[in-house]
């Protein structure tokens, strides 16, 4: 007998595992209690809650019809961009999915998967199940909660699939277009969801924000966070569990691998430190906050998101700085003006995640290092894998590439959020009653984050104990 | 002299501040207390069991002013925490009968 198939690789098959959960442990508890703790007291449990139904709606469509859209065999819809914008929805609860994983597309292009289809499925699972999670903070405070249950499916299918497709599928975006210009020589680069996820979620999030509507003034007004050290622990599970994030997406565990996991957290650690600088010499009040260190945090995780096994160390300190620097003037100063000032975008994630992962994305167009080996060739016929951009690659044509992915993901996901909010809105109320708003979890759940017993006057089920 | 306290909706206070601040009095006090009145509680379900909450929250506003200033400021502080709705609160004026500044001991009107 024999536990493994020849072509499965246990350390590959452990790693991948234990990636995936990393980065499930990003969204529950890491979002749901990052989030619970930075929201107003009054919204704590809704928030909560919409994470956890938001992550086991994801998984369901995931394996029913959301992996093969994002994965599977091309659906041909027509020419040009049509003919690679989607795959074919299938579901794989098949007993197939213990076969040898396999992107078809990318067949061929990289080596083989040494895991199974369960193992793939369940790692890209994690990703799309944080990305609604992402734009969720900048929902939160007034959207109505059967809204979000039908918005999440919706979304997952006609926005996430398709951003992976296109990126990470073998779609449009992943294959080379030489016969169109010399400049597209290349495909766009995106090592874990620059684009896919973050530029994403930011867009969509603030999409939806705009189309939802605000939340009540005096909520606005008076939004103060409720349990800092909550946060605390929330915002260190993410910068943790990105090691996954990024750590698994070269899908071997190798050396790409590790400097993914090194780089992720050296940037990381420089646009924490960076906001940090900016918030003593810069802001208005010349302190430097906790939760601004939080903000430099996620933004130097996001943009090294699309980079980590393509840059080198050095690159990586220097997306941390630019990423850092450019956003923290997007969150204190683009943030008073038009549209942004008009959209309440609750945790300003269009900043911390949109704009982060742009510059990340833009940014691997300029520092992607040619001896950052991503998968060795043989010394002979077949040549290594690696990525070049303009700095150390002398391509900066790659710029363009990874500008013009950035632009389909915007005006893609920026639509189709603007749509399914507004066709659901024929239907239900997209923003909850002002009177429940008044109440916030209490209306909306009967729950409250932190209850106080003294105030009970005993239970309505008259069950004794 | 006479202390003016109200009972008032939480979300109401800044308002008030202002509103009391407008009526030439500069200082009040507030906190956080928890009552019933007209206005009912409600239920909070944990695990299945379902819980009747009698006591709403509610902001206690003190502040003590001379005579001349009771009718206005009460005005004042009316026409802040009025929304129309059940669990506005209630405001009410008591006579005080003497007062000390504790920093410097003055005492009375010179303490207001």
């Amino acid at each position: 007998m024999n536990p493994y198939p020849d072509w499965l690789n246990p350390g590959d098959n452990a790693w991948q595992l234990v990636a995936a959960t990393l980065v499930g442990l990003m969204s529950i508890p890491g979002i749901a209690v990052l989030y619970a703790g930075i929201v107003q007291k009054k919204w704590a449990v809704n928030t909560m809650l919409m994470a956890f139904t938001g992550f086991s709606l994801v998984l369901v469509v995931w394996v029913l019809w959301g992996f093969k859209m994002g994965f599977g065999e091309p659906m041909k819809l027509g020419p040009g961009i049509l003919q690679s914008f989607v795959g074919k929805p299938r579901s794989i609860l098949g007993t197939a999915n213990q076969g040898q994983a396999v992107i078809p597309m990318l067949d061929g292009a990289m080596p083989k998967f040494r895991f199974s289809e369960s193992t793939l499925a369940y790692f890209q699972f994690v990703f799309a199940a944080i990305t609604p999670l992402l734009f969720l903070g900048s929902v939160v405070g007034r959207m109505n909660f059967k809204v979000w249950l039908i918005f999440v499916p919706l979304w997952s299918t006609f926005a996430y699939s398709i951003n992976a497709f296109l990126v990470w599928g073998g779609g449009f975006w992943g294959q080379a277009h030489a016969g169109a210009s010399s400049l597209f020589s290349t495909g766009a680069l995106d090592y874990s969801g620059g684009y896919v996820i973050h530029l994403a979620a930011g867009v969509s999030g603030f999409v939806a924000a705009a189309v939802i509507g605000p939340r009540l003034n005096r909520d606005r007004e008076r939004a103060v966070p409720n349990n800092l050290p909550m946060a605390a622990v929330g915002a260190g599970i993410l910068w943790l569990g990105w090691n996954g994030f990024n750590g698994g997406d070269p899908y071997f565990a190798g050396t790409n691998a590790s400097l993914a996991v090194l780089n992720t957290n050296l940037c990381t650690a420089v646009a924490l430190l960076t906001w940090v600088i900016w918030d003593i010499f810069a802001s208005r009040e010349r302190k430097p906050t906790f939760l601004g260190a939080v903000n430099g945090m996620i933004v130097g995780l996001v943009g090294i998101t699309p980079a980590a096994g393509f840059v080198n160390s050095f690159g990586a300190m220097i997306i941390g700085v630019v990423a850092s620097s450019l956003v923290w003037m997007s969150w204190n100063w683009l943030s008073r003006t038009k549209p942004f000032k008009k959209v309440d975008d609750t945790l300003g994630v269009v900043h911390t995640h949109g704009v982060a992962g742009l510059i990340g994305g833009l940014m691997v167009g300029v520092l992607a290092d040619p001896n950052v080996i991503i998968y060795l060739g043989n010394g002979k016929d077949v040549n290594d894998v690696t990525a070049s951009g303009w700095l150390w690659g002398h391509h900066p044509a790659q710029i363009l590439v990874q500008l013009c992915a950035a632009l389909t993901i915007i005006v893609w996901d920026a639509f189709v959020t603007f749509a399914i909010l507004k066709i659901l809105g024929l239907f239900m109320k997209l923003r909850a009653p002002d009177e429940v708003l008044e109440q916030g979890d209490i209306g909306v759940h009967l729950e409250e984050a932190y209850p106080d017993e003294t105030l009970v006057t005993g239970r309505l089920d008259g069950v004794k104990a | 002299m006479k202390l003016i306290t109200a009972i008032v909706k939480p979300f109401t206070v800044g308002d008030i501040r202002t509103a009391v601040d407008e009526a030439g009095v500069h200082g009040l006090t507030f906190s956080e207390v928890q009552g019933y009145g007209r206005q009912k509680g409600h239920t909070e379900v944990y695990r299945g069991a379902e819980y009747q909450v009698d006591f709403v929250p509610k902001a206690r506003i003190d502040v003590v002013v001379d005579d001349d200033h009771v009718d206005v400021v009460v005005a004042a502080i009316i026409g802040a925490a009025r929304t129309g709705k059940i669990g506005d609160g209630k405001v009410w004026v008591t006579t005080v009968e003497s007062l000390v500044r504790v920093r410097t001991g003055e005492r009375d009107a010179e303490a207001l």
